[in-house]
């Protein structure tokens, strides 16, 4: 009888931590889920084994989610430091003992495969935001240069990889933290002014096959067996959807193998042929409305910490989904960049889980 | 937290769903349609299937032209990738492979789609079928199939009237504007085979199917059968075609052979003519060279497109105009001293005979040939009233027959003169240009094929039929489709005098210039003889230097049985053979002995004369060197 009280009160405690968690970030994102489900079996050619691969990564996600939620704040402040020296060691690991595929070096193996530039989107934007919730008074100049020089190490680890795709996430979600932090307007107009002077030099560094896809962005037609075969393929998807498009499981361009990597980076091109614009717009407000809870919580959050490291996991999410939807409708760059959510699994979903978790919470602290 | 900077996060956020929102809403609302398009081409394959061309046969069933299978080594394009260099190599140890081969099929290679297979090589030999399909494991992109392929079983008996097919080329493509042709498909290229294309090619069926992003089939989305050409009956007797080939023996020539009852062709010969089957998969370039430096010009359709002077044959058409100007009538009479000489000027234009006949009238002028009447008859005539009347009988105009290249002669005029010629004298008619026109040499020349048909004018009477080789059409279960529709109109010239020309005709094999033909004769046959100068000199005046055979003259026969009823027209002409009577008329009564009572003459074959296959033989007459100009 004890037994069971006991056992009952767990279970009611641990309901109570799923129902005190902010009610609309959760349904929006079991509505997310609830569409990649559906999604990755159209994308994965209705292969049952690979389906409940995905059912399975979304349920340790959405696990990883309600963990993170619940693990005290202050907690977390303890854990930036640690976290991004692991990340840095990580880092410098792969270019050691890195796996290599298609001619990068992205991933260590520790029995399951990791992606140690995939922590970096967490472990930066953590320690610059713990680093500059020590300063009571306004952040000054030589804080920046810190800040700057924690972002840039790991990145140019990356770029180095080379991973430019996901270096550029890391560079943007530090970036973020010290825009909310107060990074003043004039630097941040001199840093572009530099950035886009130094363009041609950057060109210079860049690998060829990066070269090649900003060149195939600009003309896709010329090479449309090559480079710009899944640009162009990808927006034939796209188009053919039309308004209400294929039919669910009816899309040609998807399921005769036009398209590659159809249940990653290329995902959207499944929605919009199936579902068409309709689809797509349905997609982007479910993102939209996350967007802007997550805002709201950022207004709301009660310390420098909660409010940058918000504004900067909210600022990158709507990153991701730029690049990866501009991308593959062919106004940005091929980079490998997953859409949130509807993609298959990958470390990038967990990271946006914990970075989902600590968005809520901050939420619950907010106490909504 | 500044105000700037929640501004500055929102307008990230709205520029962001700004873009995503309008660029999906671009591809996927306004470029739609077209993306669309590009996905279904993407996906959708179309394959033909090809009809099986309609035969072509004679009017007894006789098979002309058919379609024999043909075993061929072809390659989809979709895995023909780089280099066929090694391919090639490779090959040729199973199989013989020209240069022609290889030329032929990048040329096809460069302009197929990835569904239309690329022969490498056509008519595999039993030992070449076995060798490489014991070895196709090393040629997987190979393939050994049955192809059906035209033939012509009468190889050069109808070079010039049936023609051949041959493959498709961007010209023809061009010319066409048709979508119902693949890339390496068969299109008729000369002859009836060209004229009756759409007849007997029948329509491709297409066959639409559903591919995924490596080529691989994966379902069928529409198929649409071919529809198998239709089967062409001629006209053609092959039995009096073959008599007509073989009785021209060596000789170079034609003959063509009409039922002036409905003017279908019974035979139309060419001679020398060349082997059709060479064409249909290109031919070699020695073989076309051969062809074209052939001095008996065999590529030359001598039926339709050769052209010679009527000479003498043209007579009773003059006497038919000049009967129905009234510039004489059956009873005008001339007096013939062997010769004509124009009034007031002392040439003496000779009778070719060179016997001095006495008073003539126009009967036995037609009958015996007399130059010397048809001289004064020229000239009383006068060239512009002769082209008013004489294209009546087709003379200077196509005859309008079914072939796609007929030459229409040359019915000299004033205006043809003044236009041809620079010399100030040579520039202006002549009374001696009307003079010699009055027999039929000179300036007009007309096809076998012209004279032939204005024969049928006068066996029927006034009766104008367009000749034809179309007499119907059937489908695959003998179940007629088309049958042809006679064109005739009537010419405004009394009847009388056509029976009196006529009359005259059957003179000319009964006691004139062909009497010698007349022997045993079992019905009534009327004719005229003639001969196309080659050389416009006298013959008593010709130098030592135009003695060859090359320079004889070329003998004309035309003629039309029975008289009353005419069943058969004829015009034969025979090259460099002389007199008509000598040569050309034993022909036609051969030829009409087969066909109007069913004796089939047996033709010895002579031995070669000598002279006759001389390779430096030139002509001499330019009209004929109008050739056909090949591909």
């Amino acid at each position: 009888m004890n037994l069971t009280e006991t056992k009952f009160k767990r279970l009611k405690h641990l309901i109570n931590r799923f129902y005190n968690l902010d009610k609309t970030i959760i349904l929006i994102l079991l509505a997310l889920a609830t569409i990649n489900i559906f999604v990755q079996y159209s994308a994965n050619d209705k292969v049952a084994g690979r389906i409940i691969n995905d059912i399975a990564y979304l349920g340790v996600s959405f696990g990883i989610l309600i963990i993170v939620a619940n693990i005290n704040l202050n907690q977390i402040k303890n854990w930036t430091v640690p976290l991004y020296i692991i990340s840095i060691l990580c880092l410098i690991a792969v270019l050691v003992v890195g796996v290599r595929v298609n001619g990068a070096k992205r991933w260590l193996n520790l029995g399951i495969r990791i992606q140690p530039s995939e922590i970096c989107k967490l472990s930066v934007p953590l320690i610059l935001a713990y680093f500059y919730s020590y300063k009571n008074i306004l952040v000054k100049g030589l804080d920046y240069i810190y800040g700057l020089l924690l972002i840039l190490i790991p990145f140019a680890l990356i770029a180095k990889q080379p991973d430019l795709g996901t270096g550029i996430l890391v560079l943007a979600a530090g970036f973020f933290v010290l825009f909310f932090v107060g990074l003043p307007w004039r630097v941040i107009i001199f840093g572009l002014v530099i950035l886009l002077a130094s363009t041609p030099l950057i060109w210079h560094h860049l690998h060829d096959y990066q070269q090649h896809r900003l060149l195939t962005l600009l003309n896709p037609q010329s090479d449309p067996l090559g480079k710009g075969y899944h640009i162009i393929q990808g927006m034939i998807a796209i188009g053919s959807g039309g308004l209400y498009g294929q039919g669910y499981l009816k899309g040609t361009q998807v399921h005769l193998d036009f398209i590659p990597e159809k249940h990653t980076d290329f995902v959207i091109t499944v929605v919009a042929e199936e579902f068409g614009y309709i689809g797509v717009c349905v997609i982007l407000l479910l993102y939209l409305a996350l967007i802007i809870r997550c805002l709201m919580i950022m207004r709301d959050a009660p310390d420098i910490f909660t409010r940058v490291i918000a504004g900067s996991i909210t600022m990158s999410f709507t990153l991701y989904i730029l690049i990866n939807m501009g991308m593959v409708a062919g106004v940005l760059p091929v980079v490998g960049v997953p859409l949130p959510f509807i993609s298959y699994g990958g470390t990038a979903t967990i990271i946006l889980m914990i970075q989902f978790g600590i968005m809520l919470a901050i939420a619950k602290r907010n106490k909504y | 937290m500044k105000n700037s900077r929640l501004i500055a996060a929102y307008s990230f956020i709205t520029f962001t769903f700004g873009v995503l929102f309008l660029r999906y809403g671009y591809l996927q609302l306004i470029n739609h349609t077209q993306l669309l398009q590009q996905s279904i081409n993407n996906y959708s394959s179309i394959v033909a299937t090809q009809p099986v061309r309609g035969q072509i046969v004679d009017r007894n069933g006789v098979v002309l032209a058919n379609n024999d299978a043909s075993y061929v080594l072809a390659a989809l394009p979709k895995y023909l990738k780089g280099s066929q260099k090694q391919l090639f190599e490779s090959l040729s140890k199973y199989v013989n492979i020209t240069t022609l081969d290889k030329k032929k099929f990048y040329a096809t290679k460069n302009n197929s789609k990835n569904y239309d297979w690329v022969v490498i090589k056509d008519d595999l030999s039993d030992k070449e079928i076995a060798s490489v399909t014991s070895h196709a494991y090393e040629f997987p992109e190979l393939s050994v199939f049955a192809r059906i392929k035209r033939n012509y079983p009468f190889d050069e008996l109808y070079s010039h009237s049936i023609g051949y097919v041959g493959r498709i080329s961007q010209k023809d493509k061009q010319k066409i504007k048709n979508q119902d042709y693949v890339s390496n498909d068969y299109i008729g290229k000369s002859g009836i085979e060209q004229y009756y294309e759409s007849t007997l090619r029948g329509h491709l069926g297409k066959k639409s199917i559903k591919t995924d992003a490596n080529g691989n089939e994966v379902g069928l989305i529409d198929n649409t059968a071919a529809t198998d050409g239709q089967t062409l009956h001629l006209t053609i007797d092959n039995k009096l075609q073959k008599l007509a080939w073989n009785l021209l023996g060596d000789n170079n020539g034609a003959i063509v052979v009409i039922d002036p009852n409905d003017g279908g062709v019974l035979a139309f010969v060419s001679k020398p003519g060349y082997n059709p089957n060479w064409f249909i998969d290109g031919i070699s370039l020695d073989d076309w060279g051969d062809l074209m430096n052939d001095p008996k010009k065999p590529l030359l359709n001598r039926g339709a497109q050769g052209t010679y002077p009527p000479g003498s044959t043209f007579k009773p058409f003059l006497a038919l105009t000049a009967l129905f100007l009234g510039v004489l009538t059956p009873s005008s009479t001339v007096y013939d001293p062997g010769y004509y000489v124009i009034p007031g000027s002392s040439h003496r234009f000779r009778d070719s005979e060179k016997v001095a006949r006495g008073t003539v009238n126009l009967m036995d002028a037609i009958t015996y040939s007399s130059d010397t009447y048809f001289y004064k008859l020229g000239l009383d005539l006068g060239i512009d009233r002769a082209d008013d009347v004489m294209p009546m009988f087709g003379f200077g105009k196509k005859t309008g027959v079914d072939l796609p290249i007929e030459d229409s002669g040359l019915l000299p005029s004033r205006e043809w003169k003044a236009k041809h010629f620079r010399d100030d004298y040579q520039k202006n008619w002549q009374a001696a240009d009307s003079v010699v026109f009055g027999i039929g040499q000179g300036l007009n020349h007309y096809t076998p094929l012209q004279m032939a048909f204005a024969t049928t004018i006068i066996a029927n009477e006034g009766k104008v039929i367009t000749p034809h080789f179309f007499k119907n059409t059937t489908d695959k279960n003998n179940v007629l489709i088309e049958s042809y529709i006679i064109n005739s109109h009537m010419l405004p010239i009394p009847n009388t005098y056509f029976k009196f020309i006529k009359s005259a005709m059957q003179n000319v094999v009964l006691k004139g210039t062909a009497h010698g033909i007349s022997g045993g004769l079992q019905y009534t046959m009327a004719g005229k003889t003639g001969t196309a100068q080659v050389v416009a000199m006298n013959k008593d005046n010709r130098s030592a230097k135009f003695q060859g055979k090359q320079y004889k003259d070329h003998a004309w026969f035309t003629a039309f049985a029975p008289v009353d009823k005419p069943k058969i027209a004829i015009a034969v002409i025979v090259e460099h053979a002389g007199f008509g009577a000598a040569s050309a008329a034993p022909i036609a009564r051969k030829l009409f002995d087969y066909y109007l009572l069913g004796e089939y003459a047996v033709v010895a074959h002579k031995p070669n004369d000598a002279a006759d296959t001389n390779d430096q033989l030139e002509y001499s007459d330019a009209n004929q060197s109008n050739v056909e100009s090949g591909e």
